[in-house]
């Protein structure tokens, strides 16, 4: 039998203040598929992932994530199915170390502590010196943000992990080595946001977007 | 040793207010723009003393425990709308959940003071009730304002980090948890202060109250006492409860702040 599909929308319209920025958009990702979103800014790249999340209520469409309708009720649980990383991510305020264990003291994460003894080989697949562990979020680049982002995504061991435009701040060595990484993992389905040629290059499929209405 | 206090005669406190001259000088010579204000200020002070003065001449008068408690709950409600006023929020949300939590950080304590402490046999003596609630309330009205203010406003600037807790797998309790933490912080720490240095910045009203009452000021010093431990726990009550009654109508079921709560 075949499995279900890891994301599928349809219909998905979203509005902001009567302006319709996603009309009526269809898509169904199947589960290990590397899919890359393009699209002008202000084609709603952004808002497709935020919609996925439950961070923006649909005005028409659904949404379903493993085969489970998405709603204010199971959202919650639908979000433990997924990582994310934005373009500038705020992960909080403290020491980068604490940042990426704070998520493991939520109640849905408790079981996978034990992942975090990866955080050593993933710090060094992805460029990143041990030592800014010690520092505080705050006085590290943007790129060494977005990485330590990536590694708090990958060590909650989700099925499925949206990036909206992760490597925006990464020079070339880096962004490959995220590729890499994530071209590792072949159970994982990734929902990509890039203009990036690298990333295009590493996808399966590329969904464009145009001025907010379908686009497949 | 008890002393009685030199009453001020109408004429004398009028005299008194001669010494309002001189800020109100300064305001002009300065061209500061709160002359006008000033004034109105003044005459509130004046005509809200007069008339809470003679209205509780009547109720300690007739101490009725009724009475007592409905002007209680007047005040109780006085506050809520000032603290939702104070912290820039829409009244239809807050009004509720914060009189409740009102109530039982202002109740809990003034009954555990006059009970167990003072051990009076009625524990609506309006001697005391109204007054001792009335610091506990005033307290809280200011503790709550940079709470609950605190609490929402943090939440709105720090969006994304809070967004991205949501999507590690936070529920909106774990989600919410640092910021109340730091509301808590933000709200306790006058009163935390206040207690390190009372005594040695200035004399507090309680105490100064009840030593002009004519009190030993050793008693004065247990009332004073007694007292920052009721200021504290109202407050500490107030704010931790008034935060998590607000959260349930305030984020959607998907633990979206309804950003309409705010007034701009």
């Amino acid at each position: 039998m075949k499995p279900a599909p890891a994301i599928e929308i349809n219909d998905l319209s979203v509005r902001f203040d009567g302006k319709t920025v996603i009309d009526t958009f269809s898509m169904c990702i199947e589960p290990g598929e590397k899919v890359i979103i393009t699209g002008k800014s202000g084609s709603g790249k952004s808002t497709i992932l935020r919609s996925i999340l439950g961070f923006i209520i649909p005005y028409k469409g659904a949404i379903r994530i493993e085969n489970e309708l998405l709603t204010g009720k199971s959202v919650w649980k639908l979000r433990t199915c997924m990582a994310y990383v934005a373009q500038e991510p705020e992960l909080g305020t403290g020491l980068a170390g604490d940042i990426l264990s704070r998520p493991f003291s939520y109640r849905a994460n408790l079981h996978l502590k034990g992942s975090f003894d990866n955080v050593p080989e993933l710090m060094e697949r992805l460029l990143l010196p041990n030592e800014i562990l010690n520092k505080d979020i705050a006085a590290l680049s943007g790129g060494e943000k977005q990485r330590i982002a990536i590694i708090c995504a990958i060590l909650l061991d989700r099925g499925i992990i949206l990036l909206d435009e992760a490597s925006s701040a990464l020079d070339k060595a880096a962004t490959l080595a995220i590729l890499e990484l994530l071209d590792s993992k072949k159970m994982l389905t990734v929902l990509s946001v890039s203009h990036d040629d690298k990333w295009l290059s590493f996808s399966d499929r590329i969904i464009e977007l145009r001025g907010g209405s379908t686009g497949i | 040793m008890i002393m009685n206090i030199t009453d001020i005669s109408p004429w004398n406190l009028a005299a008194g207010y001669i010494l309002f001259t001189i800020p109100l000088s300064i305001i002009l010579w300065l061209h500061v723009p709160m002359f006008t204000q000033t004034i109105v200020s003044i005459l509130r002070m004046t005509v809200q003393l007069l008339f809470v003065g003679f209205y509780l001449q009547v109720i300690f008068r007739l101490n009725n425990p009724w009475l007592n408690s409905a002007w209680l709950l007047v005040m109780i409600g006085v506050a809520d709308i000032s603290i939702i006023r104070g912290c820039g929020l829409k009244m239809m949300k807050f009004v509720l959940p914060l009189f409740v939590a009102l109530i039982v950080g202002t109740s809990l304590p003034l009954l555990s003071f006059i009970g167990p402490v003072l051990k009076l046999p009625n524990l609506l003596e309006a001697q005391y009730v109204i007054p001792i609630g009335g610091m506990i309330l005033g307290n809280c009205l200011r503790a709550d304002i940079i709470g609950i203010n605190n609490f929402y406003v943090s939440i709105r600037k720090a969006e994304k980090s809070y967004l991205n807790s949501l999507a590690q797998g936070a529920r909106l309790r774990e989600a919410l948890r640092p910021f109340t933490g730091d509301a808590f912080q933000a709200a306790l720490m006058p009163t935390v202060a206040t207690m390190a240095t009372i005594g040695l910045v200035a004399l507090p009203g309680m105490m100064t109250g009840v030593i002009l009452g004519g009190a030993n000021p050793v008693t004065a010093i247990k009332y004073q006492i007694a007292i920052m431990i009721a200021i504290f726990s109202g407050t500490s009550i107030t704010v931790f409860m008034a935060i998590l009654l607000t959260v349930k109508n305030n984020f959607n079921a998907y633990g979206l702040l309804d950003h309409g709560i705010f007034k701009k």
